[in-house]
């Protein structure tokens, strides 16, 4: 691969899997996951970090990949929305407890939604309403009123055996 | 803990689909992050685009130079009005009275907003598109902006030369003699509302991919959109291209909420741009873009007149409504969207015989207004109800008393308003009745009396509504509103393996309707419901709907289209049945996809067996001479008009301003409900809606006319802390008047939950004498009512 000035090369782990790939440093991580890794399931609802729908876990932390460029993945493990389920077809517990709690409409935030709980839930157990809608009070959803979505995490919370 | 608290109270459908809570059948796919928005879509060489926009409100353009941005590196193109062929759009409303005033899709000589598209750049990756665009010279000769709908600056220059006075509409009507009632009224309230502009701001954005094949000479377009046919005739219209060569196609849709019915300026610029290079060029709007150049909602200023008897009886109702139609009355609706609406609806779910409304629409220098959810509704139901409220206050009559007394009752149905609407059903009392037990309303008194005495001040606020839903011929007729023909047709098509599609063209941006649909089709066949699927993706095989999804309508126009098309495909399959049983159609059955002629112990066939042997058997054509097992039907659903009624109980901080909504309850009759879970989806999401038009979304210009909310930090929608758990029950009128008695329930929540928040914190401050004349009430607001009871007292 030769390497262009105005380029760099990123190493970095995406849903277990490794990619090295060359680019223009003012990349943001979001649109180098959705157009260099074709991985559209990360949204952009406001590209200033404030939505959270481009939310991906960081070596198991979430951040927001539209206000991170993608040089700050190398040497990284990103997991995405496509990286939840590790079978294809089958929905992760935390995916199938939205289905069952009518968590999405339109789906657009939802894949932020997933990552957030995804990394609360690895952490809390048994958490009361208040504290699910402290911990998603980060992402922004224009759908549902976040009612489905909190009775998602707390279905998600019993049926996840982790 | 359910999610929802909520029981049939008049359960009217058999058991079948229709009426079951069935999980969406579209989750799966948006889950797993497969859903494909437009943003998703690709193809060879497309090429992306960035806008240039107006940073002035109201300027002449003297000149645009595009050559540095046409110089850099990855530029395919720098595009202004001059290259592309002259497009425009204008509304397709005919109300008497309403001026037109068509909209360049790229400003020519002057613009009219900040954010007017003024230019396109054309480049490899977006990247280098918004630095070429940067790159764009644009000398400008400033204009005094009209911030005001009605209000001259000084220097004052038109927006539109044609109209020297900036109004668009200027009218009034009156039904009854409301002048002779308030002559000898014994009592007369009045109420001033300011509602502030806000947005849908759905999560994603607007956004396109237009391709153009010249060769072929056939246009290919991806959009955000809700209305495909729609779009499809302007993107004819502006390019030339003929309608049956041009196809609109869409897949998943982030949210809509009525942003995304026009046909926007962007949409058909990326069109002509496409056209013009011979490549595909793809627009995805970022925020920033959304929040000043994407149309606005409401922006309306209401003054209200309520007479009364000693009893507190509604004689009459005057209303002057004054709407900001922005730089352009737009292409969606008009601007009377707003404004006219309001004055339509204004008598809500009360008995008043005499009514008079004025309405004026004024253009300014702001971005256009468009169709939010519960457009027009919110204003007239926000200024109503806090205006009842002020009376009862007065009149020393308890809230929910007054609004019983004067309430239309179960047999007054139909009734008919005084402005000609015919409400068809409801269960306006009995909404009443269910918010006043789940409020715990007595008890809720003493508390209030109790939390004064300790220096905390809570509130409730109701609000019952009325709204009409599916929007069909006769009702836009009732409400006097002639801007799109609301019909849908639906086409059901079962192949060879007896498995169904569906083809519509009312796209879903969230709503479930490819569960609803699937529900409708399946129960009327007897086949499972995985055994239907609903395409609404392609403009080209989809049957005409110009309407499109909007105004409460896919679940009664469409559901009662596939309804009717799925009726003669049952009609057909057993008539086949019949011959090949041979037995007489009319006594067979059909459940779970399979057919069983009862008087034979039960001899059966599975549908897809009939339909197989349709397609080898001639002999079957004495019977059916044209075995296709594809039906469509156009369906024009009778005036039907959907109810609820909202309660919210709110805590105001007298210190800072802040005001907490502790509780949300809400009882809602949309008729026949199809499946609760979408139901309820739609009536909580709309309350959340309305909590932030009620309490944070404001869109703030200053004098200039520059907007000052360009952010997500600054344009504040609702997030899990603000939105409390909503309680919902449900109530089932059927309407007489559509298939099966389905009403639509999607703008519902959105109507009700503003007035009842506003009308809670009035209650809360009411000791303070002063009252809510705004929305939303920010802190500053409220402190400000606070230190008006403080200046008084
Ligand atoms: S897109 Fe990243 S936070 Fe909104
Ligand atoms: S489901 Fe549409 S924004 Fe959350």
């Amino acid at each position: 691969m030769t390497v262009q000035p105005d380029e760099v090369v990123v190493t970095v782990t995406v849903n277990g899997e490794t990619v090295r790939h060359l680019v223009d440093p003012r990349t943001t991580a979001a649109d180098f996951l959705r157009d260099g890794l074709e991985l559209t399931g990360t949204h952009l609802g406001c590209e200033h970090g404030v939505c959270g729908a481009c939310t991906v876990l960081l070596d198991g932390r979430s951040v927001r990949s539209c206000i991170l460029y993608a040089p700050q993945l190398d040497g990284c493990e990103v997991t995405t929305v496509e990286g939840l389920s590790p079978v294809p077809g089958e929905l992760h517990p935390i995916q199938e407890a939205f289905r069952e709690c009518h968590g999405l409409q339109c789906g657009f935030c939802t894949p932020g939604f997933l990552l957030t709980v995804h990394e609360f839930l690895s952490e809390t157990k048994g958490a009361d309403e208040d504290e699910i809608r402290e911990a998603i009070s980060g992402n922004l959803c224009r759908c549902t009123g976040y009612q489905g979505i909190v009775a998602a995490v707390q279905r998600a919370d019993e049926t996840w055996q982790r | 803990m359910a999610a929802v608290t909520g029981t049939s109270v008049r359960p009217t459908a058999p058991p079948g689909l229709i009426g079951t809570r069935v999980n969406r059948v579209e989750d799966a796919r948006l889950l797993a992050g497969r859903g494909r928005y437009v943003a998703d879509v690709t193809l060879p060489r497309i090429k992306h685009a960035a806008f240039v926009r107006a940073w002035p409100s109201h300027a002449r353009i003297l000149s645009i130079d595009t050559t540095r941005a046409r110089t850099l590196p990855g530029v395919v193109a720098a595009l202004t009005a001059a290259d592309l062929p002259p497009a425009t759009l204008v509304d397709g409303n005919w109300i008497p009275g309403l001026a037109k005033t068509p909209q360049p899709v790229l400003a020519r000589d002057k613009v009219r907003f900040v954010g007017e598209a003024v230019a396109i750049v054309v480049a490899t990756s977006r990247y280098v598109a918004e630095d070429a665009a940067e790159l764009v010279e644009v000398d400008y000769e400033q204009l005094p902006a009209v911030d005001h709908a009605g209000r001259r600056p000084s220097g004052h220059v038109p927006i539109l030369d044609e109209l020297p006075d900036d109004l668009i509409y200027d009218r009034g009507e009156s039904f009854g003699n409301p002048d002779l009632m308030f002559r000898d009224a014994p009592h007369v309230f009045v109420k001033d509302l300011a509602l502030a502009r806000s947005m849908a701001a759905p999560l994603e954005c607007r956004g396109t991919v237009a391709s153009y094949d010249p060769a072929a000479g056939s246009l290919d377009v991806w959009c955000s959109t809700q209305s495909p046919h729609l779009l499809r005739r302007r993107l004819s219209a502006a390019s030339g291209v003929a309608e049956h060569r041009v196809r609109v196609m869409m897949h998943d849709v982030g949210g809509g909420f009525g942003q995304k019915i026009a046909a926007h300026p962007e949409e058909l610029a990326i069109a002509l741009a496409s056209c013009a290079l011979g490549i595909p060029v793809k627009w995805i709007e970022d925020r920033r873009e959304n929040l000043m150049a994407a149309p606005h909602a409401r922006g309306q200023r209401v003054h209200l007149k309520l007479a009364t008897d000693d009893d507190g009886r509604f004689l009459a109702l005057r209303a002057r409504i004054v709407g900001d139609a922005g730089a352009y009355s737009f292409n969606a609706a008009s601007a009377l969207i707003e404004p006219y609406i309001t004055a339509r609806v204004m008598t809500g779910v009360y008995r008043i015989d005499h009514y008079g409304y004025h309405v004026a629409a004024g253009l300014t220098n702001k971005s256009p207004v468009a169709p939010y959810r519960g457009v027009g509704f919110i204003a007239a139901q926000t200024a109503r109800e806090l205006l009842i409220d002020e009376a009862a206050r007065s009149l020393g009559i308890d809230r929910f008393e007054l609004r019983r007394r004067n309430m239309i009752r179960p047999d007054d149905f139909p009734y008919r308003s005084c402005t000609g609407l015919v409400f068809d059903s409801g269960s306006y009392l009995e909404a009443l009745t269910t918010v006043e037990r789940m409020s715990a309303y007595d008890d809720f008194r003493c508390e209030q009396e109790q939390a004064r005495a300790s220096g905390r001040f809570i509130g409730l606020g109701i609000s019952p509504y009325v709204e009409p839903t599916g929007w069909g011929t006769e009702a836009m007729n009732q409400i006097g509103w002639h801007s799109f023909p609301s019909n849908d047709s639906a086409r059901v098509s079962m192949d060879i393996s007896g498995k169904v599609t569906i083809s519509i063209g009312t796209p879903s941006q969230g709503q479930g309707i490819e569960t609803t649909l699937a529900q409708i089709s399946a129960e009327v066949l007897g086949i499972p419901l995985d055994d239907v699927v609903v395409s609404f993706t392609d403009s080209s095989s989809a049957p005409t709907s110009l309407a499109g999804t909007r105004a409460s309508r896919a679940a009664v126009v469409s559901g009662g289209a596939v309804g009717l098309a799925s009726q003669d495909l049952r009609e057909r399959i057993l008539k086949v049945a019949g011959a090949l049983m041979e037995t007489d159609a009319s006594i067979l059955t059909v459940a779970d996809g399979v057919i069983t002629d009862p008087s034979e112990d039960a001899a059966s066939m599975t549908v897809a067996e009939v339909v197989q042997k349709a397609f080898q058997l001639t002999e079957i054509r004495s019977a059916e001479p044209e075995p296709n097992f594809t039906a469509t039907r156009f369906y024009d659903p009778g005036a039907t008009y959907g109810n609820a009624c909202v309660g919210a109980v709110v805590e105001v901080d007298p210190q800072t301003g802040g005001v907490r909504v502790l509780r949300i309850v809400g009882a809602e009759d949309c008729g026949t409900v199809i499946n609760q879970v979408v139901v309820e989806g739609q009536f909580i999401g709309g309350m959340a809606q309305g909590l932030g038009g009620a309490l944070l979304e404001r869109l703030a210009y200053d004098e200039n006319g520059e907007i000052l909310t360009t952010t997500f930090m600054d344009y504040l929608l609702p997030t899990s802390t603000e939105v409390p758990h909503f309680e919902v029950e449900h109530l089932e009128s059927p309407s007489p008047y559509t298939w099966r008695g389905i009403k639509g329930v999607g703008e519902s929540g959105t109507i009700g939950a503003p007035a009842a928040i506003a009308a809670a914190i009035a209650d809360a401050l009411a000791h303070t004498g002063s009252t809510v004349d705004r929305l939303p009430m920010l802190p500053e607001d409220v402190r400000a009512m606070v230190e008006q009871g403080e200046d008084r007292g």
